[in-house]
C-alpha cells in the first residue's frame, strides 16, 4: 500500500495557523488602515486597490479589520482555552487522584456543566461581567472545562496505577508530590491534543454566538461579529460575508489538520503511526 | 438492565436540580426584566411594581424558585411571559421542529458517513483514505451558519429552488414541509457527515485490530466480505455512542441553523426567551434540553452493548 | 403558497367602488405580510406590543382615531360636542355599524367597554393616564340616549382625545361584552373593524378575515379612520423573526409586504425592481441621551461640547442615505406644532467645543455611551459620532448592550451616554412629558429642569392653539440650553410591498395598514 505523507496534515494545517497568527501578530503593531475609522461617505465599497476586501456598511476597510478580527479572535480562543484547561485539569486531577466522595460531588458537577448550554451561561456571564471579551473568555472556558476535567481525570485513574507512580510512592514520595511531579506530565499528551480542537471550538463558538449577538461586543472586530454585521448585505455586498466566512473556515481547517498531526504523534492510542 | 436504567435515572436527578437551580439564578442574575421590557421607555415605576407583583417576580428567589420546582414536579412549568402560552406544550412543539431537522441530519448523515469513514479505515494510510479525511475535514471546519447563508443565498434566493423561510409541519402538508426543511437539513448533514466520518474511521480502525478480524481474514473470508460482515456491524458500536453525543450537542445547539433558516425550533425559543428575559420560557428550555441529554446518553448507554462484541462476550 | 388569483373578484362587488380608473374590487384573495414577532395577545391595549397594535388596529375601533396628520378625528363617533368647562365629552355614535356578531353598536356596548378599562383588574394600558395618577381622571361613564355616550373628567384636559385615540391603548376600542366569558375571562375581540380575527396560530401566524357587515367612514382612508374597504378577503399576518429572512421572503414572493424593515434591508430594498419601498418620517425619536447627575457631564459645559462637536448632519446623511431629516427637537418633524424654530441647531465646531472643554477641565476622561445592535441604525448613528466627538477631544467608549439590558439601565437612569430609540408619541406635550420629569422620583426621566416641567404642564392644559404654540417654542429654546440629549432625528417607518401591491401607504404612526390594499 502506497503512504501517504501524513505530514502533510502538519505542514498545511500549520501553514494556515501559522498564517492566522501571523496575521493576529502583525495587526498588533500595523494595519492598511485603522480598523475602527468609519468614513461615512466609503460604505460598502467592492474591493479596489484602495480597499482590498472592500469596506463595510460604516466605510471601514474590511481587510484592516479581518486582520485585527484574527487578532481578536485567536486571543478569545486562546484565552479560553487556557482557563478550560487550567480549571478543568485542577478538577480532573483532584478527582482523578483523591476518588471516592469528592470524585463523585465534582463529577456531578461536571455532568451538569456539560449540560448546560454554552449560550445561556455567556449570555448569563457577559450580562454579570458587562459585556467584553472577558466575558466570553471566561464563558467558553467554563464551558469546556468539564471536557478537559474528564481527560485528565480518566488519565489520572490509569496512571496512578502505574509501576512508577507506585514507586515513587514506595520511596516515600508525598502525594502532593507524586501527582505534580509523575501523574501530571503523563496527562500533558491527551490535553494538549484536546486543547488543540478546544481551540478550533472555541473559533467556531466565538463566531456563533457573536452571529447570535451574543459575543465580542462591536466595534471591536471579530470574524464572528463581522459575519454577523454582513448578513443584510449579504446579496448587495458579498464581499462583506465572503471574507470572515473563509477565514473562520480555513483557520479551523488548519487547526484540525494540526490536530490530527499532534494526535499522531502523541496520542498512545493513535493508530496511524 | 431495567434496574440499570432507572439507577442512572435517579443519578441523574441531582444533574438536573443543580441545572435548573444555576439557570433560574442566572437568567435572574442578567440585567433587564420581562416588565420592563413589556412596558417599555413608558413604563412608569408605580405601573412597573404592579405588574412585578401580578406576575409573582416581587417575591424572594427562593420563594419564586420553591414554587417553580413545585409545580415543575406536576409538569407544569409555567406560562411564557411574553405571549402567556403555557411553557411545556410551547417547549414539545418547538421541539418536534428541531428534532425533525436534527433526526432527519444525523440519520441521513450516519448512513453515508459511517460505510464511508469504514472504506477509509479499511484502506487507511491510502490516497483513498487521505482524500476522504481531507474532505471530511474540510466540512466540519466550515462555520454551519455560514455554509447556511450561503445555501440560503444560493439556492433560495439566486435560483429560487426552494422558499427561503417559514415552516410547515409535516401532518400539515409533507410535500411543503420536506421543501421548507431541505435547506437546513442539508446544511447540518453537511457538516456532520464531517465529524461522523472521522469518529466511524477511527473507531473502524479499532475494530480492524481485533483478533476476531484477523482470524475472519486468516479462514480466507474476502476483505469485501469481512468488511461488511465484521469491521461494519462491530464500529457501529462505537459510533453510536459518539452520535449519541453529536445528537445532544445538536438540539441545544441549533439555535444558529434555526436563526439562518428562521424555524420555529426549541433553540431559537430558547435564544429569544433569553432576549426577552421570558423567565419560564427560558426555564422550561434549559430544563427539557438537559433532561434530553441526560435521556439521549442514557439510551446509547443502552444500547451500546447490543451491538459491541467486546461488551456481550465480557 | 397561495397566489391570489384574481379572476374570483366578484363583479357585483365591484359595483361598490367609488370613482373612475382604477377598478379595484374585493377579491378572494389573502395578502400576506410579515410581522418580526408574534402578537402577544388578541386584547387591545392590554398585553401588547407594537405588532399587537398592528394587527388589532385592523379588528377593533374606537369612539376616535388618529388621522393621517396625526390630529385625532371621528371613528366610530359621527361627532362629539365639550362642556364649556371643558371637563365633559359627549359622543354622538355613528348610525347603521355593528360589531362582528351582528349586533348592533350602542351607547350599551360603549359604556360596558369603557367601564371594563377603567376596571384595574384589566390591566388597561392607559388606566394610568385616565385614573387621577396622570393627568385627569375619568369620573363618570354614562349613555344618555341610545346612541349618546357622555365622558366627565375631573379636570379639563388638552390631550384626553390623543390618549384615548392611541393605537397602544388599543384606541379604547369599543367591544362587544360576548368578547369576555361569563367568568370575566377574555376570549376574543368582538369589535367593529374591517377584518376579523381568524386563526392564530401561536407563534407562526395570525389570519384576518373580511368583516362583510363592515360599515365603513366616507372619504378617502385617513389614518386610523377614514374610509375603510377589505380588498382582500384573508389578511395573513406571518411571524419572520429575523430581518434578513423577512427580506428574502419579499423577495421570493413568500409575502406581500413587509413592515418595520431595518435600515440595512430597506437600502437594498430600494434597489429592487420588483418591490415599492415606501418610508416616512415616524413620531418617534433618535437621539443620544446624556446623563446629566453623572459626575461628568453634570456640567452643562460638557454636554454643549459634545452638541458642538456633532455634524449632526453628516451623522444622518451617512447612516440614512436621505431617507431621514435631521431633527434638533423632541418635538416630530411631521407634527403640526413642529414650527420652524425648531429646526434650529448649533454649527459643528470643533474649536468651541475644544475651548468649553478646557474651561470645564475635562482632561480626556473616558465616557461610556451605552448602544445596542437591535436598532442598528442607533448603533451606527453612535459610531460616527464617536468619531466625530474624538476630534473634539472628547473620549466616548461604546459599549454594546442587548436591547433589554440597555432598557433596563435606561429606565433606572445608570448611564453616562446612550444612543437610544424613542417610540412615537403624538401630540408634543406627551413628546416632551416623556423625557421629562423629576430624576428622583422617575430615574428614567432625561430632563429634569422643575420650570419646564412646568411649562409642560401648562401645555397640557391651555386649549387655545396660539399660547400652546408659544409654550412649545420656549420649551424647545430651554432644552437646547441645557443640552439633557441631542435629539437626531425621527427614524423613519419603512414600508414594502411587492410591486402587484396597490395602495400601501407609510404614514408617521408607523402602524402598517391592510385595508384599502389591493393586489393588481
Amino acid at each position: 500500500m502506497a503512504r501517504i505523507p501524513l505530514k502533510a496534515n502538519a505542514l498545511i494545517g500549520g501553514l494556515l495557523v501559522g498564517g492566522t497568527l501571523l496575521m493576529a501578530a502583525t495587526s498588533v503593531v500595523w494595519t492598511p488602515r485603522n480598523p475602527l475609522a468609519v468614513a461615512l461617505r466609503q460604505r460598502l465599497k467592492p474591493p479596489s486597490p484602495d480597499f482590498w476586501l472592500g469596506t463595510d456598511e460604516v466605510g471601514r476597510d474590511v481587510l484592516s479589520r479581518i486582520m485585527a478580527g484574527a487578532g481578536t479572535s485567536v486571543m478569545v480562543a486562546g484565552l479560553a482555552v487556557l482557563a478550560a484547561v487550567l480549571l478543568g485539569s485542577t478538577l480532573g486531577l483532584i478527582a482523578g487522584f483523591l476518588r471516592g466522595w469528592v470524585d463523585r460531588a465534582l463529577m456531578g458537577i461536571n455532568d451538569a456543566l456539560l449540560a448546560f448550554p454554552g449560550i445561556l451561561l455567556a449570555l448569563g456571564l457577559m450580562a454579570v461581567i458587562g459585556a467584553s471579551q472577558w466575558g466570553i473568555v471566561l464563558a467558553l472556558g467554563l464551558a469546556y472545562a468539564p471536557t478537559v476535567a474528564r481527560v485528565v481525570r480518566g488519565a489520572v485513574l490509569s496512571i496512578r496505577e502505574r509501576e512508577f507512580v507506585e514507586a515513587s510512592r514506595s520511596i516515600g514520595n508525598g502525594e502532593g508530590y507524586t501527582m505534580w511531579r509523575h501523574v501530571l506530565p503523563n496527562t500533558a499528551s491527551p490535553v494538549i491534543v484536546l486543547a488543540t480542537s478546544m481551540f478550533g471550538w472555541a473559533i467556531l463558538a466565538e463566531s456563533a454566538l457573536s452571529f447570535l449577538g451574543l459575543g465580542v461586543p462591536p466595534p471591536a472586530p471579530t470574524w464572528g461579529n463581522m459575519l454577523a454585521a454582513a448578513r443584510p448585505y449579504m446579496e448587495s455586498a458579498v464581499w462583506l460575508s465572503l471574507a470572515p466566512g473563509l477565514c473562520i473556515a480555513l483557520t479551523l481547517l488548519g487547526v484540525n489538520l494540526l490536530g490530527d498531526a499532534l494526535r499522531d504523534r502523541l496520542d498512545p492510542r493513535s493508530t496511524e503511526r | 438492565m431495567l434496574r440499570y436504567a432507572l439507577n442512572r435515572l435517579a443519578l441523574s436527578l441531582p444533574t438536573l436540580l443543580l441545572v435548573s437551580a444555576a439557570v433560574f439564578l442566572l437568567i435572574r442574575l442578567v440585567p433587564g426584566d420581562p416588565v420592563v421590557l413589556m412596558l417599555g421607555d413608558q413604563a412608569d415605576p408605580q405601573q412597573i411594581a404592579d405588574m412585578r407583583a401580578a406576575m409573582g417576580l416581587d417575591r424572594s428567589i427562593f420563594v419564586q424558585y420553591g414554587l417553580w420546582l413545585l409545580h415543575a414536579l406536576g409538569g407544569d412549568l409555567g406560562r411564557s411571559t411574553t405571549n402567556d402560552l403555557p411553557v411545556l406544550p410551547l417547549v414539545l412543539s418547538r421541539f418536534q421542529v428541531t428534532a425533525t431537522i436534527v433526526f432527519a441530519a444525523v440519520a441521513i448523515a450516519a448512513l453515508i458517513a459511517i460505510p464511508i469513514g469504514t472504506i477509509a479505515a479499511w484502506k487507511q494510510n491510502t490516497k483513498a483514505d487521505f482524500a476522504i479525511v481531507s474532505g471530511a475535514t474540510l466540512l466540519l471546519s466550515i462555520p454551519s451558519f455560514w455554509l447556511g447563508l450561503l445555501m440560503l443565498l444560493l439556492f433560495g434566493l439566486k435560483l429560487g429552488w426552494v422558499p427561503v423561510v417559514g415552516y410547515v409541519s409535516f401532518s400539515e402538508n409533507a410535500f411543503q414541509a420536506a421543501l421548507y426543511i431541505v435547506l437546513p437539513v442539508v446544511t447540518l448533514t453537511l457538516i456532520e457527515i464531517g465529524i461522523l466520518t472521522r469518529m466511524a474511521r477511527a473507531a473502524a480502525i479499532d475494530v480492524l485490530r481485533l483478533e476476531f478480524v484477523a482470524h475472519a481474514r486468516a479462514k480466507g473470508l474476502r476483505e469485501g466480505k469481512v468488511l461488511r460482515r465484521h469491521v461494519l456491524p462491530n464500529a457501529f458500536a462505537p459510533t453510536l455512542t459518539l452520535i449519541g453525543i453529536v445528537l445532544g450537542n445538536l438540539l441545544g445547539g441549533v439555535a444558529v441553523i434555526e436563526t439562518v433558516f428562521t424555524l420555529p425550533g426549541l433553540g431559537r425559543l430558547l435564544v429569544d426567551g433569553i432576549y426577552a428575559r421570558d423567565y419560564p420560557v427560558v426555564q422550561g428550555c434549559m430544563l427539557f434540553i438537559a433532561t434530553i441529554y441526560v435521556v439521549v446518553n442514557l439510551l446509547v448507554d443502552l444500547a451500546y452493548p447490543l451491538f459491541d462484541p467486546r461488551v456481550t462476550a465480557a | 403558497m397561495t397566489r391570489p388569483s384574481l379572476c374570483t373578484a366578484s363583479v357585483i362587488l365591484g359595483l361598490l367602488t367609488a370613482g373612475p380608473g382604477l377598478a379595484q374590487s374585493p377579491g378572494d384573495y389573502t395578502i400576506r405580510a410579515a410581522l418580526n414577532s408574534d402578537i402577544r395577545s388578541t386584547q387591545p391595549g392590554g398585553n401588547r406590543d407594537a405588532n399587537t397594535d398592528v394587527v388589532m388596529m385592523h379588528v377593533v375601533e374606537g369612539l376616535v382615531a388618529y388621522r393621517e396628520d396625526t390630529s385625532v378625528g371621528p371613528m366610530l363617533a359621527e361627532s362629539w360636542t365639550v362642556s364649556d368647562d371643558g371637563r365633559s365629552y359627549t359622543f354622538k355614535l355613528r348610525e347603521g355599524v355593528v360589531f362582528h356578531n351582528g349586533a348592533p353598536v350602542t351607547s350599551a356596548e360603549v359604556v360596558w367597554s369603557w367601564r371594563r378599562y377603567l376596571t384595574p383588574a384589566t390591566q388597561w394600558r392607559c388606566l394610568p393616564d385616565l385614573d387621577g395618577r396622570g393627568l385627569a381622571k375619568v369620573v363618570s361613564v354614562e349613555a344618555t340616549d341610545p346612541r349618546a355616550v357622555t365622558i366627565t373628567l375631573d379636570k379639563p384636559s388638552a390631550i384626553f382625545l390623543s390618549i384615548i385615540a392611541r393605537a397602544d391603548c388599543g384606541q379604547t376600542a369599543v367591544l362587544h361584552p360576548d368578547s369576555v366569558g361569563p367568568d370575566g375571562q377574555w376570549r376574543e375581540p368582538i369589535g367593529t373593524g374591517p377584518y376579523r380575527l381568524g386563526e392564530w396560530r401561536r407563534g407562526q401566524s395570525v389570519e384576518l378575515t373580511r368583516f362583510d357587515g363592515y360599515s365603513s367612514r366616507g372619504g378617502e382612508m385617513d389614518g386610523f379612520t377614514g374610509g375603510k374597504i377589505a380588498y382582500a378577503a384573508r389578511l395573513r399576518f406571518i411571524v419572520i423573526p429575523d430581518a434578513s429572512a423577512a427580506r428574502a421572503a419579499l423577495l421570493s414572493d413568500s409575502v406581500d409586504v413587509l413592515t418595520d424593515i431595518p435600515m440595512a434591508e430597506a437600502m437594498d430594498l430600494r434597489q429592487r425592481p420588483e418591490v415599492t419601498l415606501l418610508h416616512t418620517p415616524t413620531m418617534g425619536a433618535t437621539a443620544f441621551l446624556l446623563q446629566t447627575r453623572d459626575a461628568l457631564l453634570k456640567d452643562p459645559r460638557v454636554r454643549r461640547a459634545f452638541a458642538l462637536s456633532l455634524d449632526v448632519q453628516q451623522i444622518v446623511d451617512g447612516t440614512m442615505e436621505g431617507m431621514a431629516e435631521q431633527n434638533p427637537s423632541i418635538v416630530p418633524i411631521r407634527s403640526r406644532w413642529h414650527g420652524g424654530d425648531q429646526s434650529r441647531r448649533p454649527q459643528r465646531d470643533v474649536a468651541a467645543a475644544r475651548r468649553l472643554l478646557a474651561e470645564a477641565g475635562y482632561r480626556g476622561q473616558p465616557i461610556r455611551m451605552q448602544v445596542n445592535r437591535r436598532y442598528a441604525n442607533t448603533y451606527d448613528a453612535a459610531v460616527a459620532a464617536q468619531a466625530m466627538a474624538q476630534e473634539a477631544g472628547l473620549n466616548i467608549e461604546l459599549e454594546v448592550l442587548d436591547w433589554a439590558t440597555q432598557l433596563d439601565r435606561y429606565t433606572r437612569g445608570e448611564y453616562q451616554m446612550q444612543s437610544f430609540i424613542y417610540s412615537a408619541r403624538l401630540d408634543p406635550s406627551l413628546s416632551y412629558e416623556m423625557i421629562a420629569g423629576p430624576k428622583d422620583v422617575q430615574p428614567r426621566k432625561v430632563w429634569d429642569n422643575p420650570e419646564a416641567q412646568e411649562l409642560i404642564q401648562r401645555s397640557m392644559q391651555v386649549t387655545g392653539e396660539e399660547e400652546r404654540q408659544r409654550i412649545l417654542s420656549e420649551l424647545f429654546t430651554r432644552f437646547s440650553q441645557d443640552v439633557p440629549m441631542i435629539v437626531l432625528y425621527n427614524q423613519p417607518d419603512f414600508l414594502a410591498g411587492r410591486a402587484n401591491i396597490h395602495g400601501l401607504r407609510a404614514w408617521p404612526s408607523g402602524h402598517t395598514r391592510l385595508w384599502n390594499v389591493s393586489v393588481r
